[in-house]
């Protein structure tokens, strides 16, 4: 069983929702990162995201765009993002999910691409310009490795995109809170509980919301609603304002601490 | 154009049928018929098949519960219904359906009280008797927009007749393409799809998913997928409406200052001895080729009900060619722009202004037209249910690469008739610059089923292609995705694009349209470069010869243009000289300054 899965399993028998924070790889450093991994989960996080950096990531907003280039400033590269799940792996079950680019996974060939990903442990993918049409060969190489390739919807999905996209996604469906790009917003879109009705109703797979979920209060608005909460641009911000490596640290694991209280807190 | 080959029996037969190219599978659930399939068969071509075409349930009046059990557990992405359903089973149903429908004159009728799902069009005996029926009916509901699939009796010697006289959405085959019972020959399978496609007009590219080949296709993020669609829609429905393209003429004629005109260079000419035309599309109203797009755009945004227009702009020609147009419908308009493409071309910027438009100051990145393309993607996907993001050049997702094309394709269309006028023949030779592409491909589209029309596509070279200074990701890139196509790209062995250069903002771009990524790889079209220093020697060269100052861009095809004549002397030559230079005055003279 793939780790993503058994999590749900754990969580939904607990009535509770999944914590996932999202990190981007090599911000500040690639070393901080490793360290951070097993942090977060100890802090309370359930799966981690990593963001693989992309020069042109159309998806991110200004936050997450800046510790992108950051990143890639101190030239990470994705053989060093393995090798730091990999040894995350040694010392934890927690899933990791890698979160990028279709360039990046193009650029390797999507069948190394997914066997590597294997090999380091990392258990699920989100290619954020790749919707389910295109980019088959990613999909099958996923389902070849038993990497789960978590496919987006979006408020604007029509309900026919919904049912096909729920009907493709492995691991859980990434529901996208509002339409735009990642990062903080004041509130969360008050229909939001409809939108992940719409999915709720055409798969029995978990959900789970991100895009703009900045504090504790609004990470326990969405554990009520959804099996998880994916929480990025303001941890991210959290590492980026930090004077050091170590104040990063201390910052992370404080704001993930506070969200996974808020969460568990919250019954389904 | 869709193929679904249907009545698969074996994984062997579903690989088969995929690698032949079909779009679409059917797997049959109808229980007593000799294809009918047990679910765990079912559930091993499912798992062959998944994520590479559409897997399609046949059910004949079957339970909802069958209905939603074999949809979980064979993972099938749409259902086919050869019953009795009734409308209320079928709206009921929570996934895509394909209703069919004997081709018989109570058709009409029976197609109204399924809206919305897709029809399948069965011979109205039943099918599988190989002869054709009267295609007019299923025609007649395309015509009114129904998605309608075509079946019965089709086989690769039917096909093609078939699909010219209804146009369907796809078509269907099964029994007709069996070596024996049960058992699909690979040769039958292909040539069926074959004739299927060439079918739906050789002209007809991209394809139904966006590919030029290889090249193409919709990589956005989820959040733009249904805006991509609904624009694609809206363009598919203009294609086939008179007043559209009437009123575009007008507005062509008396705004944009259309047709430009076919100027023979008399000195260049004797100069370099060939004969060499220039197609004066910096003659066009905003001073480039960039308001033929503009118009066009704006036009359907109107139609679409988008008061809100954004767009990324290089040098400021499309920038400006936007704002133009906004004025003149009186839309809504933002810019984006790289911050040093505006320190670059301040006075479009101040055009821009002048005509309305906000301009937005991109400061990631390269700060040049690859992150302004960025920046009003995301604006897109984070306005996209009242904006219209009006892309400048034949880059970008489906449709906008074939879209631009369609509008720039006036170039060519014009270059057409003026050349018969003087010459009495087609050219030899067809030159142009590119960076996204448009004015070029507008220039060649047309000539394309002319064989004997050479085409050249100029890039920028920089400072030269060995020292990674450049923006020629043809010449020194490979194939990529980058803003939503994929094609050739400047990139690294990690997949990270690399910053483009080039003294021309609006060639500064390390990507390029899909289709001139299929024109390279068949060869159709050739693609050279010229460098920063060869470009403004041209500028002053066409300058001094013709008392005509080209865009920085342009003098790209005039450095390839001295070049090329050396090699061909005597050809009939035509250039598209996309843009005038004004904008460029000021940097040439500190250019010239310093050489001096």
């Amino acid at each position: 069983m793939n780790r993503i899965d058994r999590v749900f399993v754990e969580t939904r028998s607990a009535g509770r929702a999944a914590l996932i924070p999202f990190v981007t790889a090599g911000d500040p450093d690639i070393g901080t990162t490793a360290d951070l991994i097993p942090e977060l989960v100890e802090a309370g996080a359930d799966i981690i995201e990593i963001g693989v950096p992309h020069s042109d990531p159309i998806a991110e907003g200004p936050t997450i765009q800046a510790a992108s280039f950051r990143s890639l400033e101190q030239k990470t590269d994705l053989d060093q993002i393995l090798e730091i799940c990999r040894s995350a792996r040694q010392l934890m079950d927690a899933p990791l999910i890698l979160m990028g680019y279709l360039n990046n996974v193009l650029a390797r060939g999507e069948e190394r691409f997914a066997r590597d990903c294997a090999e380091a442990g990392v258990d699920g993918l989100i290619v954020a310009d790749a919707p389910y049409e295109e980019a088959p060969e990613l999909q099958s190489a996923c389902e070849a490795h038993g990497v789960h390739r978590i496919l987006l919807v979006a408020p604007t999905s029509t309900p026919e995109r919904v049912v096909q996209i729920a009907a493709r996604s492995r691991g859980f469906v990434y529901c996208v809170s509002s339409t735009g790009v990642t990062g903080a917003r004041r509130e969360l879109p008050r229909d939001l509980s409809l939108l992940v009705g719409r999915i709720q109703r055409v798969t029995s797979t978990p959900v789970c919301v991100g895009f703009g979920i900045s504090t504790p209060e609004q990470a326990a608005t969405v554990a009520r609603l959804a099996d998880g909460v994916i929480v990025g641009s303001a941890l991210v911000s959290r590492i980026g304002e930090a004077g050091s490596p170590g104040e990063a640290m201390t910052a992370a694991r404080e704001f993930v601490g506070g969200l996974a209280e808020a969460v568990r807190a919250t019954r389904r | 154009m869709h193929v679904k080959i249907c009545g698969l029996t074996s994984v062997a037969d579903a690989r088969m049928a995929i690698e032949a190219g079909a779009d679409a599978i059917g797997l049959n659930f109808v229980e007593g018929t000799p294809r009918a399939l047990d679910p765990e068969c079912a559930r091993e071509i499912s798992r062959a098949a998944a994520g590479r075409v559409l897997r399609v349930g046949v059910f004949r009046d079957a339970t909802r519960e069958r209905v939603a059990e074999l949809v979980e557990s064979v993972a099938l992405d749409a259902v086919q219904l050869h019953g009795e359903e009734s409308p209320e089973y079928v709206a009921d149903l929570p996934y895509p359906v394909i209703k069919v429908l004997a081709g018989d004159a109570t058709l009409p009728a029976r197609a109204a009280r399924y809206p919305k799902v897709d029809l399948l069009i069965d011979h109205p005996s039943g099918g599988g008797s190989g002869q054709s029926w009267n295609y007019e009916l299923a025609r007649e509901l395309v015509s009114r927009g129904r998605r309608v699939w075509l079946a019965g009796g089709l086989s690769p010697e039917n096909v093609g007749p078939a699909v010219r006289a209804a146009r369907p959405h796809g078509v269907d085959a099964s029994s007709s393409l069996e070596s024996e019972p049960g058992r699909k020959s690979a040769q039958r399978v292909r040539a069926f799809i074959e004739a299927a496609r060439a079918a739906s007009d050789s002209r007809d590219r991209p394809d139904a998913r966006g590919y030029f080949g290889d090249y193409g296709g919709r990589f956005v993020p989820e959040t733009l997928v249904p805006a991509v669609e609904e624009l694609s829609e809206t363009y598919d429905a203009l294609c086939e409406d008179p007043s559209f393209w009437d009123s575009l003429r007008e507005e062509r004629r008396t705004y944009a200052g259309r047709p430009t005109p076919l100027y023979f260079a008399e000195r260049v000419s004797e100069d370099l001895g060939c004969r060499v035309y220039l197609k004066r599309e910096e003659l066009a109203h905003t001073g480039a080729h960039k308001i033929n797009n503009a118009i066009g755009q704006a036009l359907i945004a109107r139609r679409m009900g988008k008061r809100r227009i954004i767009a990324e702009t290089g040098a400021g020609q499309h920038g400006v060619a936007t704002a133009t147009a906004c004025a003149r419908y009186g839309l809504e308009c933002e810019v984006y722009m790289g911050a040093e493409d505006m320190r670059r071309q301040a006075l479009n910027v101040f055009r821009m202004e002048l005509l309305g438009a906000r301009v937005h100051a991109v400061e990631s990145g390269s700060r040049t037209l690859k992150d302004a393309m960025s920046e009003a993607l995301r604006d897109w996907a984070t306005n996209v249910r009242t904006t219209y993001y009006l892309i400048g050049s034949t880059a970008g997702p489906d449709p906008y690469p074939r879209l631009v094309r369609d509008l720039q394709a006036v170039i060519g269309e014009e270059v057409r008739e003026q050349i018969l006028a003087a010459e009495g023949r087609l050219p030899d030779i067809l030159i142009a610059c590119i960076g996204g592409g448009s004015n070029a491909l507008g220039l060649f589209h047309p000539f394309y089923d002319e064989p004997q029309v050479q085409m050249v596509g100029v890039e920028a070279a920089g400072e030269g292609l060995t020292l990674g200074r450049h923006s020629a990701p043809l010449a020194a890139g490979s194939p990529g995705v980058l803003h939503g196509s994929r094609s050739y790209v400047m990139q690294d062995d990690a997949g990270q694009i690399f910053p483009a250069h080039s003294i021309a903002a609006g060639l500064d771009y390390p990507g390029v349209g899909p289709e001139h990524a299929f024109y390279k790889d068949s060869g159709r079209a050739e693609y050279v470069y010229a460098t920063d220093a060869e470009a403004l020697d041209a500028f002053v060269y066409l300058a001094r010869m013709e008392g005509i100052i080209p865009a920085f861009e342009s003098a790209h095809a005039i450095a390839e243009l001295r070049k090329r004549a050396a090699r061909a002397p005597g050809s009939l030559i035509v250039l598209n000289l996309s843009g005038r230079g004004d904008k460029d005055v000021a940097e040439a003279r500190d250019l010239l300054g310093k050489k001096t």
